[in-house]
């Protein structure tokens, strides 16, 4: 991906917002125009740094992963890929621009009593083992809709016993690691454990996909467990 | 003026750093211990890292000092309206401006134009998940407005979920739940959630960490909804063709 297809791609999904918000500033709401001047420097602030995000991942980040990971997977090791699997859904977490928003938002208005480092963590946590089962699917052949009904069941079971505030949160949570950094490598690993599980002739095909849906119930469930544990 | 967006700057390295190292740390070890890539070949890897290092400290820094303040502040003063209903047609129109420019979304229409067999017409999908999702945030905003739990919503939104993807073909089930990420882009964490963070605060009865989160949840299950119904039209129309 170019610079040009890179910056357009910005534009079309930051530029409507940012019209909207302005319309509404012109006639409903009328904040401050110092205020106003920040969201608009804010605004380009935003969208210059998708755009070297962006490019950065696909240049730097990208690359980097798909060549580790088919070294991995050519190593043939379960263990190994699973590990990897792990490690990889962890560390891609941390870095989702939107799980960073998400965590300062949440630590803001619960004033530090969910904090930022540690809804990180878990929501990272959460990932990083769901891409683990993820895999492991692919090598047992276990049907992607129980796994995921079995989640979403236990999700339900958990909200019970968690305290009321965990419950928007966790499952907000669940939506932000479906983000620019995420998706990519996910899709990646998916894409090339199941390719080659194929070959060895065990698994169906419609294994590939299924990651990102299963990459965010793991969060929901990781931060309804905290919860459970602070409560 | 310059100055103020840069307030708290050296706090948003300090974030970024701790975000990117779990990744570099990685790499570092996959470089020392599995690929051994020659110098300038991670030369240019190095340079993507630091671009995208700067990318997410400006993304980031822009996030707090612009849209998560104005989105608050707009979310309470529209909330404080005497005719505050507003925000419901408000968020509708949001939700469908966030999903139609979302650059991901081009891509899920593709591949179901695909899946279909071309039966499903692209721009029929784009319209029904623009309007599922213009939808989903006029529902948040409702919910806040009125003081509803989001386990109303979300409760009954996965049952049906569960019971369609039954009835629907298995291709179609792992395309709609992938896509619940589809509309919960970088817009709608950072602006919309923030509103309605701000509705929540200047509302009476209403806790900002209760009611005001939740949001993207909506938005997140929308679009697997949407398509699980078009599968479910289009698988339908294919067995009665059958």
């Amino acid at each position: 991906m170019n610079l040009k297809e890179t910056a357009l791609e910005v534009l079309y999904s930051t530029v409507p917002i940012i019209a909207i918000i302005s319309i509404l500033q012109f006639t409903v709401v009328k904040l401050p125009w110092e205020v106003f001047g920040k969201f608009i420097g804010g605004a380009v602030m935003v969208i210059l740094g998708l755009i070297l995000f962006q490019l950065g991942v696909n240049k730097g980040f990208l690359p980097m992963g798909e060549m580790t990971g088919a070294r991995v997977v050519a190593k043939g090791k379960l263990w190994l890929i699973l590990c990897f699997g792990f490690v990889l859904g962890f560390a891609v977490t941390v870095a989702e621009p939107d799980l960073q928003v998400l965590a300062s938002q949440v630590d803001a208005v619960s004033e530090g009593q969910i904090g930022r480092y540690i809804l990180l963590i878990s929501v990272a946590l959460g990932v990083g083992i769901y891409v683990l089962l993820a895999l492991l699917r692919i090598f047992l052949n276990i049907s992607f809709y129980y796994l995921l009904l079995g989640s979403y069941v236990l999700i339900l079971l958990l909200s019970f016993f968690t305290p009321p505030q965990y419950l928007a949160v966790s499952l907000d949570s669940g939506g932000v690691t479906t983000g620019p950094m995420t998706v990519p490598f996910i899709l990646a690993l998916g894409v090339g454990v199941a390719a080659s599980v194929r070959r060895k002739g065990v698994a169906s095909e419609d294994n590939s996909f299924g990651f990102v849906a299963l990459a965010s119930a793991g969060p929901i469930l990781a931060v309804l467990l905290l919860g459970v544990i602070y409560q | 003026m310059i100055a103020v967006l840069f307030e708290g700057f050296l706090g948003t390295i300090k974030d970024v750093t701790i975000a990117l190292a779990p990744v570099v740390v990685l790499f570092l070890l996959a470089q020392v211990f599995l690929l051994k890539l020659p110098r300038r070949r991670l030369f240019r890897i190095a340079k993507g890292v630091i671009v995208c290092f700067f990318g997410l400290v400006l993304f980031l820094q822009g996030v707090h000092v612009g849209f998560m303040p104005v989105g608050e502040m707009m979310g309470i003063t529209l909330g404080d309206l005497e005719y505050n209903w507003i925000l419901i047609p408000l968020g509708f129109v949001l939700g469908f401006a966030a999903v139609m420019a979302e650059p991901a979304v081009q891509v899920l229409v593709d591949q179901i134009e695909q899946v279909s067999g071309g039966s499903i017409n692209k721009k029929a999908v784009l319209l029904t998940l623009c309007l599922g999702v213009g939808i989903s945030v006029a529902l948040a905003m409702a919910k806040i407005l009125m003081g509803i739990p989001l386990w109303y919503f979300i409760l009954p939104g996965y049952v049906i979920a569960f019971i369609l993807s039954k009835f629907v073909n298995t291709k179609f089930v792992t395309i709609a739940f992938d896509s619940g990420g589809v509309a919960t882009g970088p817009m709608t964490v950072t602006f919309i959630l923030s509103m309605t963070v701000g509705v929540a605060q200047v509302l009476e009865g209403r806790n900002p960490l209760l009611d005001g989160f939740g949001t993207v949840a909506l938005v997140a299950m929308m679009p697997i909804l949407t398509i699980l119904l078009l599968g479910f039209l289009y698988t339908r129309k294919e067995k009665e063709e059958s």
